[in-house]
């Protein structure tokens, strides 16, 4: 048994909106469902349940033990959860896969970003030392590293502008995307800072929304899916929690994880990034070194659709369903977590 | 090894507010339709037939979607199927002073509880799971949305004001430890 014998053999989302009048279990019961019908497994074969949610941000404590019916937990199931993107939750599911004891695990993420007032809300998030609120909202601290990006010379707001024409313009293509359409840089520069140097675009919009996978190893996956999606390499790695003492300009712990998840730099038919503020696309693109015309978030990225919790795993999602549907047979999907690229995982996925 | 005087910690008090604002559900919606009404409603399973109070919009132990097609009334009679008495200690936010109940009301017809049920007209020491129940509602006139929400088991205080004794003879313990919460 290798790590490499691990696949996405079945996915489901949600529609991405600005406001789901549906709770967040009744927006993962339909898609949990879907990912296991569409893998052919019935939900009493799956091995383990992973699941990445935050009760923050609906405000219901234990939301996520709700999350869970979605699973349906009765007779007693072998789960767990982590408060992180779902992506993350599948990492939790992939390393259990790697004991060898099971076959199929079912990892979703959820997230209603509606209820809360998010730059109120994430602001109140606790530093890990001293247990301090932090006092400051993403979208600030995005400002910053946008600023520290021009000041070093690495772009132009122009630059940040592109990415978000180029988002806007793929995600035309995506049912499941909240922003699309044609825009042209010219009109996007037209418009107001909300945090300077980032202007509205610069931002994702906020989403609510919900991921499932399935994943299987080795026969299992070939017997479920006709051209499993596999997981040739899944690392994470993090960097220190105060962004004053790192160079926000750059990712090394994205580039770490690359290196350790096997990218090499070769080809790769589809990218997906977590890049939830424009500049950060052109941050995660040179810490990959993938080249300038590669083909980057097609489903649009999160400035598209940003359901905080599920946007990493969307992105697999993304990339795997183009492996499984046989439009891609190398691609890597990117997460994040913390403050402005704290936290990366990168995902390096084949077909056969 | 520090081996000079103790220090007293730093305490830094910081008191978190957040506001969040939402939409019933659609089923929620309907439910407390219902409740203004003066009827209980909740979901019937169309696979394994177990009630839902208020309707969940699936069955969580059979995960099949449930509809307002699945909609059955339920009693306002009910079986006291567990309960706490709290005392209360003073916390931002406490506006409870003296020692108050808890209960679990299991409803003629359901199959889920609704939790957090206050029970009036009979004293704490003489509360008894199986003891049987009916809703004290609030005169029509008087009867509202704002209790019910998203979240919490059993938010009908907008509705009705607590649960009193019916006089009913208590149920025996077989029939409700299987709904016990």
């Amino acid at each position: 048994m290798a790590a490499t014998d691990i696949a996405v053999v079945g996915y489901a989302q949600t529609p991405s909106t600005r406001r789901a009048r549906e709770s967040e279990v009744q927006l993962l019961v339909p898609i949990v469902t879907e990912a296991l019908q569409r893998a052919g497994l019935d939900r009493r074969e799956v091995g383990f349940t992973c699941a990445g949610s935050c009760d923050y941000l609906t405000g219901g404590p234990f939301a996520f033990v709700s999350n869970l019916e979605a699973a349906g937990a009765w007779p007693p199931i072998s789960e767990s959860h982590v408060e992180m993107d779902g992506a993350w939750a599948m990492y939790e599911a992939w390393v259990r896969l790697q004991h060898g004891d099971i076959d199929t695990a079912l990892v979703f993420g959820s997230g209603k970003s509606s209820p809360s007032k998010p730059e109120e809300m994430w602001a109140q998030q606790l530093d890990p030392y001293y247990l301090a609120p932090l006092g400051v909202d993403p979208a600030s601290l995005a400002g910053i590293q946008a600023r520290a990006l021009l000041d070093a010379g690495k772009a132009t707001e122009r630059d940040f502008a592109n990415v978000v024409v180029r988002s806007r313009r793929n995600a035309k293509d995506n049912p499941n995307a909240q922003v699309a359409g044609d825009f042209s840089v010219d009109e996007l520069l037209a418009e107001p800072y909300v945090r300077a140097p980032l202007r509205k675009h610069d931002l994702p919009p906020i989403s609510d929304g919900a991921v499932a996978v399935v994943l299987a190893r080795g026969d299992r996956a070939r017997a479920l899916c006709k051209r499993p999606a596999w997981i040739r390499g899944l690392d994470h790695r993090i960097e220190v929690h105060q962004p004053g003492m790192r160079d926000l300009t750059t990712s090394t712990s994205t580039a770490l994880a690359a290196r350790k998840a096997g990218y090499d730099g070769g080809p790769l038919d589809v990218i997906e990034l977590s890049s939830t503020f424009s500049p950060q696309e052109l941050i995660l693109r040179d810490a990959l070194g993938v080249d300038a015309d590669a083909n980057v978030n097609p489903s649009g990225g999160p400035l598209a659709a940003n359901p905080v919790m599920a946007t990493g795993l969307v992105r697999i999602v993304e990339v795997a369903r183009r492996i499984v549907e046989g439009s891609a047979s190398r691609g890597l999907a990117h997460a994040t977590g913390g403050q402005v690229l704290q936290h990366n995982l990168v995902c390096l996925m084949e077909g056969d | 090894m520090s081996t000079s005087t103790p220090k007293e910690n730093l305490v830094m008090e910081h008191l978190v507010s957040l506001t969040y604002s939402e939409e019933l559900t659609p089923i929620l919606e309907r439910y407390v339709d219902a409740l203004i009404d003066g009827r209980i409603v909740g979901h019937k399973c169309p696979s394994c037939g177990r009630v839902y109070v208020p309707g969940k919009g699936y069955c969580p132990i059979c995960v099949v979607p449930t509809t307002d097609a699945d909609e059955v009334e339920v009693g306002d009679h009910g079986t006291l199927t567990g309960f706490t008495i709290i005392t209360p200690v003073a916390y931002y936010g406490q506006t409870e002073t003296e020692p108050f109940v808890y209960a679990s009301v299991l409803l003629d017809g359901s199959d889920s509880n609704l939790g957090g049920q206050e029970v009036v007209g009979v004293p704490h020491d003489k509360l008894r799971s199986g003891m049987r129940l009916r809703a004290v509602w609030k005169p029509k006139s008087e009867r509202s949305a704002e209790g019910v929400s998203n979240r919490g088991w059993g938010s009908v205080s907008s509705v009705i004001d607590a649960f009193e004794p019916s006089g009913e003879p208590d149920k025996d313990r077989a029939e409700y430890e299987e709904h016990i919460f």
